[in-house]
């Protein structure tokens, strides 16, 4: 294959990926990405076994939305580490993409199949926590290693947890502690005294909820829940739950809502005027969403995200993921938090294995465990006992800067919460919960 | 329990908005089969299409035109049209060849439409949320804040509620079609070419939830999935109705839609539940619905 063939192909994926992902676009890029990511293999080394990466997100149903970007991000990555010659300079990494489609038995299905017959040894996903926590039983049962990010319920590394996983983002649990940290001091300056929430009712929308609501009990006693509101996944009329909220007139709302349902409730409550007379802190705004709604967003709410790269442009990764992907999709477009983290789990993943000396599955996972890694966050440890990488939560009131055609976190006031503050205290305590495969 | 008069005028409200985004979408799914006997299983999904070829329109219109909130209007109007045309082609091409078969080959082939026209719109628009936004400033009534673009909502509700009434009892067409509903035989036995009504009447259910679908752009962003979410709740609503009765669709609309929104505030874990229990009960005591006739069950 010639060089323009090989420039081609990979421009044709690219294209594919920008466009849209579907499932038989799955099948072709997984090829398309194969072979691009092996390009520098047979350029410089062709002995060597390819690291076969099973990359399982998806590109329908809620999570869609989110997954374009990782999507489009990781080869990038892939193709990067594959310049040096691939893991440990001699293993091309080859990316399988599938469709989870946001649903537990199919990304339990997928995952098998990737195992079985596309013979990777890391998976790399998901979005929905429902479908990491069936993954998780699969990758455990195959000895593999899961890097995961978007898909961040506490449970994935306390009561599910198994040492093959590595989480990449802050959990549920962290970012709800991380809100009630912003909260409590809002609680203070503002004087609130009540407060509603409102829930997606399923495995991230109750832990997120629960979590805050135990914690914030703790730091503020006084503050008096006044009704748990849960809107089903996927709901398209928040209207109801929106007066309803108005009617209790609480000081503030929590919400634990995230995707689709996210933008279409902030476009609702916006409309309904919920902001004029109630605040809305530690709402899940990832960079996604500030691009996509930067017209509709609110100003001056009070929002979370997980990584967004415009809180850490001063870290060299950061710098060059945003290169990369500029480079490739475009000036006005950046990465999202979802891709900082998957691109940081396959950075992980090389240096892992550069530390164990191997691509071995068990040596990889213990050279992870416990370490600590670059990041486009900066240096970071990963928690020994459950794999949790030691990352911050970021929270800020949503304002307009000249440096970016949308909203971001006000850099003067942005509060960076630090995981180590917000995660279980105690490896102890850790343990404790981690009683399912002891 | 709302507290006072106020909270419970806005619920009220609420419930109203949520059952004429309700009845907008169920309405075609419930003419279709009340007069062709379909199962559309692909309604949502059609009327996920309409939102996008809407948004597709106003956007080019606001290229030419800058963007205007009033260029929303002849979008959602070509919209309709347009989505009247690709339902015409539906019906002629695919769903015309299952009237000989029984509920399971049309769930299938409705079934397997979902997946062609996701993949369509994935091709298409991609994977990312696509909304239209309009300056909407919530006002001030009873006694609370709401969102005055649901007023416009609600109307639509109750236009196409009245324009669809009309239709099949005030025009020579609408009188065939509820013919053809009780004995499409006889019809075609005066002549009348029962394949053209069907054609029409598919196309017309389509275009109703093109029209909902452009209505709804300013208050909810369309995107993947979205189809599959709504058409749960639009069969419970065509279901407690009576399939194929559009009154009964109303009626069952504003049930639920209202029950809904003050579940919502009393009852927030089970409000869904109530649904289908409502829908439970109405199945075990009248199979065929509220407004359904026997004879159709």
């Amino acid at each position: 294959m010639g060089d323009s063939d090989r420039e081609g192909s990979w421009k044709n994926t690219v294209d594919l990926m920008n466009r849209a992902v579907s499932r038989r676009d799955f099948i072709i890029t997984s090829g398309a990405a194969g072979v691009m990511t092996m390009v520098p293999r047979f350029a410089r080394a062709q002995s060597a076994e390819p690291y076969r990466i099973g990359v399982l997100l998806p590109t329908t149903g809620s999570g869609a939305n989110y997954s374009e970007r990782p999507i489009k991000i990781l080869p990038l990555i892939a193709a990067d580490i594959n310049s040096r010659g691939g893991l440990l300079g001699k293993h091309p990494i080859e990316l399988h993409f599938r469709d989870d489609q946001t649903k537990p038995d199919v990304g339990a299905r997928e995952a098998r199949s990737l195992i079985l017959n596309e013979k990777v040894k890391t998976i790399i996903g998901t979005w929905s926590s429902s479908v990491a926590m069936a993954v998780q039983e699969i990758i455990h049962e195959h000895k593999v290693l899961m890097l995961t990010a978007t898909s961040n319920s506490s449970k994935i590394v306390n009561e599910n947890y198994t040492p093959y996983c590595f989480m990449f983002g802050p959990t549920s649990g962290m970012q709800s502690r991380a809100t009630v940290v912003a909260v409590t001091r809002l609680i203070k300056e503002k004087g609130w005294k009540k407060y509603a929430t409102l829930g997606l009712d399923y495995e991230w929308g109750r832990d997120a909820q629960r979590v805050f609501v135990e914690n914030l009990k703790k730091a503020s006693p006084e503050t008096e829940l006044m009704k748990e509101l849960w809107a089903k996944l996927g709901e398209t009329d928040f209207t109801s739950y929106i007066s309803a909220v108005m009617a209790l007139k609480p000081n503030f709302l929590f919400g634990a809502i995230a995707g689709k349902d996210n933008e279409t409730f902030l476009q609702q409550a916006k409309g309904a005027g919920l902001f004029k007379g109630i605040a809305y802190p530690g709402v899940f705004l990832p960079v996604t969403e500030l691009m996509q709604q930067a017209k509709t967003l609110p100003r001056g709410i009070i929002g979370i995200n997980r990584c967004p790269f415009f809180a850490n442009m001063d870290k060299p990764l950061m710098q060059k993921y945003v290169k990369l992907y500029k480079d490739k999709f475009g000036k006005e477009e950046f990465p999202d938090d979802f891709a900082c983290m998957y691109a940081d789990a396959l950075n992980a993943l090389d240096q892992g294995a550069t530390k164990a000396g191997t691509v071995e599955t068990e040596a990889v996972r213990k050279s992870l465990t416990g370490a600590t890694i670059e990041t486009c966050q900066g240096k970071l440890p990963i928690r020994d006992c459950n794999n949790q990488l030691d990352c911050p939560s970021y929270l800020g009131e949503v304002v307009d800067v000249p440096e970016y055609p949308f909203p971001i976190f006000n850099p003067k006031t942005m509060i960076v919460v630090q995981g180590h503050d917000v995660w279980v205290p105690t490896c102890d305590e850790v343990r404790a919960l981690q009683k399912k495969r002891s | 329990m709302p507290s006072d008069l106020s909270s419970f005028l806005i619920q009220l409200f609420s419930g109203l908005s949520r059952a004429m985004m309700l009845f907008l979408v169920a309405s075609g799914l419930s003419l279709i089969f009340g007069v062709m006997n379909i199962l559309n299983f692909a309604h949502a999904s059609l009327w996920l299409l309409g939102g996008y070829v809407t948004f597709s329109l106003y956007q080019a219109f606001s290229i030419g035109f800058g963007q205007h909130g009033f260029l929303l209007i002849p979008a959602i109007l070509l919209g309709t049209v347009c989505m009247f045309g690709i339902g015409w082609l539906i019906e002629r091409v695919l769903i015309r060849r299952t009237y000989a078969y029984e509920l399971p080959e049309q769930l299938l082939l409705t079934f397997a439409m979902i997946l062609i026209i996701g993949d369509l719109i994935k091709l298409i628009w991609g994977v990312q949320n696509r909304r239209i936004f309009l300056p909407i400033e919530p006002i001030e009534a009873f006694g609370g804040f709401i969102n005055p673009y649901l007023f416009i909502v609600i109307g639509c509700g109750f236009g196409i509620a009245a324009a669809l009434w009309f239709f099949l009892h005030r025009t020579r067409y609408g009188k065939i079609v509820r013919a053809a509903v009780h004995s499409r035989e006889m019809v075609s036995a005066l002549g009348i070419r029962i394949p053209a009504i069907y054609a029409g009447v598919y196309a017309m259910g389509v275009a109703i939830a093109a029209f909902s679908a452009g209505v709804f752009l300013p208050i909810m962003p369309i995107g993947l999935g979205l189809d599959m979410d709504l058409i749960v709740q639009c069969f419970a609503v065509v279901v407690i109705g009576g399939f194929g009765s559009i009154l009964g669709t109303f009626v069952a609309s504003l049930i639920v839609g209202i029950l809904y929104s003050f579940s919502v505030l009393i009852w927030p874990g089970g409000a869904l539940a109530i649904i289908f229990l409502i829908l439970v009960t109405v199945l075990i005591i009248r199979p065929w619905g509220l407004f359904g006739t026997e004879m159709r069950f």
